[in-house]
């Protein structure tokens, strides 16, 4: 994702004035840049309202950081935008005017400053996102009632966290390959993990989708599975319930598939 | 005002819990600090230590207080000879009325033991309960109609009962509370016979002919056939039973034989 502007606009707008038409062009520039930015700032104000972002970012850590310096994280995107388009102006102008020489150092900080943006913009999203999604799972989990399980929400924020920071040092050209294969193996870690604890839930769930696609056996059946005989209360995805007198059986679906049904009918 | 201020007094003197219907958290705690609180509720948003979870908004404050008194006894939060103050709210807006009650004053009606000791989930008992409520409001065309929902422990009451005609939830998954189940409401209230309704809230079958012993079942005369199969099918099963008449519009529900709940539609 890196933004290029390899056009040369300072040499294009030069060879379609005179010289004193040069001088005016960029005052021009400048005013239309002071212009262009306030306008992106008070539309970005708008949209990202009307899109809800200021109300999906209550609460986080970023918003009230951002509030305690009298701002809110709707207007720092804003103020980023607009710095952006005030600053390209500014360049611009400088470069048709040739005030400074029109030199290498330029022209690469115009081509840089759209990556710095989305670096900038990465690294704030991240954040929002990461302290969203914490909050979010933390509630998700608030009915169990173990402590160990707090470990799970600080985990999904430092993950988006990571992943925020590598795209935004990606953006600014620093060398991440090193952090890329600490993510891969991570990543590859947690797929493993998840693989061999939910194995048999897996196996389970898609029994359990035959099972309830095709039913064998249904409510009310006399069946016998893995030696467990009764009637069937419930199937789902994962267990089939068998009652017998006084005894309730709930068997895994991957055993019903293994052992087989035996159906009962007399 | 001091006859109206004594007589407060007096009213909420030497009690022994409060009950809080419904509370938000900062008049709970004001009054948590200084006496044994149970709260009454949907949900418990207060986290509250004594709870009694409220599955029907009971429009009738007697059947509110007589839910929360049953819950509060059955948990062993208060005594049955406890004398309880209970603070609700009965027209819109914030906690408006204070009544003062004894726990025993109330016959033992079991509605909290229909919804919270039942094979099925509360919550699939009050979608069913909501299923027959809205039938019974909205009719076919403008006729009254009945309608039997047998739920919980399904497998025995498919081995006590009989098909009229095919199945029409055959391999189907339509559970109560589906979106789905509002639409085929209509459809529902043509079909003869009962329907049958897992622990889980699935609906396993209608055009169910039940066939249990009707042996000592004991309704109040004047009901009909289909209030006798349910009283008798959740004798014979772990099952209960709810009921909307055809007669007198109104919904019951059945557990172990007996009728412990009775709603009138029109009011819900």
């Amino acid at each position: 994702m890196q933004v290029d502007l390899d056009i040369d606009w300072a040499d294009a707008i030069r060879a379609a004035f005179s010289e004193q038409g040069i001088f005016v062009a960029s005052i021009a520039i400048l005013i239309f840049g002071l212009i262009a930015g306030t306008l992106v700032w008070r539309i970005a104000h708008r949209y990202l309202r009307e899109w809800g972002v200021s109300d999906a970012v209550e609460g986080t850590p970023f918003e009230r950081t951002a509030r305690g310096l009298g701002t809110s994280t709707v207007g720092v995107i804003a103020t980023i935008a607009a710095l952006f388009v005030y600053v390209s102006a500014l360049i611009l102008a400088l470069n048709v005017a040739q005030l400074g020489n029109p030199d290498l150092f330029w022209s690469r900080f115009t081509g840089y400053l759209p990556r710095l943006f989305v670096a900038a913009l990465a690294v704030i999203v991240g954040l929002v996102l990461g302290d969203k999604a914490s909050i979010h799972v933390s509630e998700r989990l608030k009915s169990v009632k173990l402590p160990e399980v707090s470990v799970l929400p600080a985990l999904v924020k430092y993950s988006i966290f990571y992943v925020a920071a590598l795209v935004a040092l990606a953006q600014l050209g620093v060398a991440i390959s090193a952090l890329l294969v600490l993510l891969r193996v991570y990543a590859l870690g947690l797929v493993i993990l998840a693989l061999l604890s939910f194995w048999d839930m897996l196996r389970a769930g898609a029994a359990g989708i035959y099972l309830l696609l095709t039913e064998p056996y249904s409510i009310g059946d006399r069946v016998r599975i893995a030696g467990s005989e009764g009637i069937v209360q419930e199937v789902d995805m994962f267990t089939t319930r068998v009652e017998s007198d006084g005894e309730e059986h709930i068997i895994p679906n991957q055993k019903v598939f293994k052992s087989g049904i035996v159906r009962i009918r007399d | 005002m001091t006859g109206l201020g004594e007589f407060v007094d007096e009213l909420v003197a030497d009690a022994d819990a409060v009950f809080l219907f419904s509370p938000g958290s900062s008049r709970y705690e004001s009054f948590a600090e200084d006496a044994d609180v149970v709260v009454v509720a949907p949900e418990n948003d207060v986290d509250a230590a004594s709870f009694v979870e409220l599955p029907l908004e009971f429009e009738d404050l007697t059947e509110r207080v007589r839910f929360g008194v049953e819950g509060a006894v059955d948990n062993g939060y208060v005594d049955e000879e406890a004398t309880l103050v209970c603070v609700a709210s009965v027209f819109s807006g914030g906690m408006d009325t204070v009544t003062r009650v004894r726990a025993d004053e109330f016959s033992k009606s079991g509605v909290y033991d229909l919804f919270a000791n039942s094979r099925a989930e509360p919550a699939v008992i009050r979608d069913v309960l909501e299923v027959a409520v809205e039938l019974g409001k909205k009719g076919q065309k403008g006729k009254p109609v009945g309608a039997l929902f047998v739920v919980g422990d399904a497998g025995k009451v498919m081995n006590k009962s009989r098909p009229l005609s095919y199945n029409p939830f055959e391999k189907s998954h339509v559970h109560v509370g589906d979106p789905i189940v509002n639409v085929m409401l209509k459809e529902f209230s043509r079909l003869d016979g009962a329907f049958v309704i897992s622990d889980s809230g699935k609906i396993v079958s209608a055009y169910r002919y039940l066939e249990p012993s009707a042996e000592g079942v004991d309704i109040p005369k004047g009901l009909g056939a289909r209030h006798m199969a349910a009283g008798a099918i959740t004798r014979d099963t772990n099952a209960i039973a709810i009921v909307l008449s055809e007669s007198d519009g109104l919904v019951r529900a059945f557990k172990a034989g007996e009728i412990v709940l009775e709603l009138d539609p029109e009011e819900y």
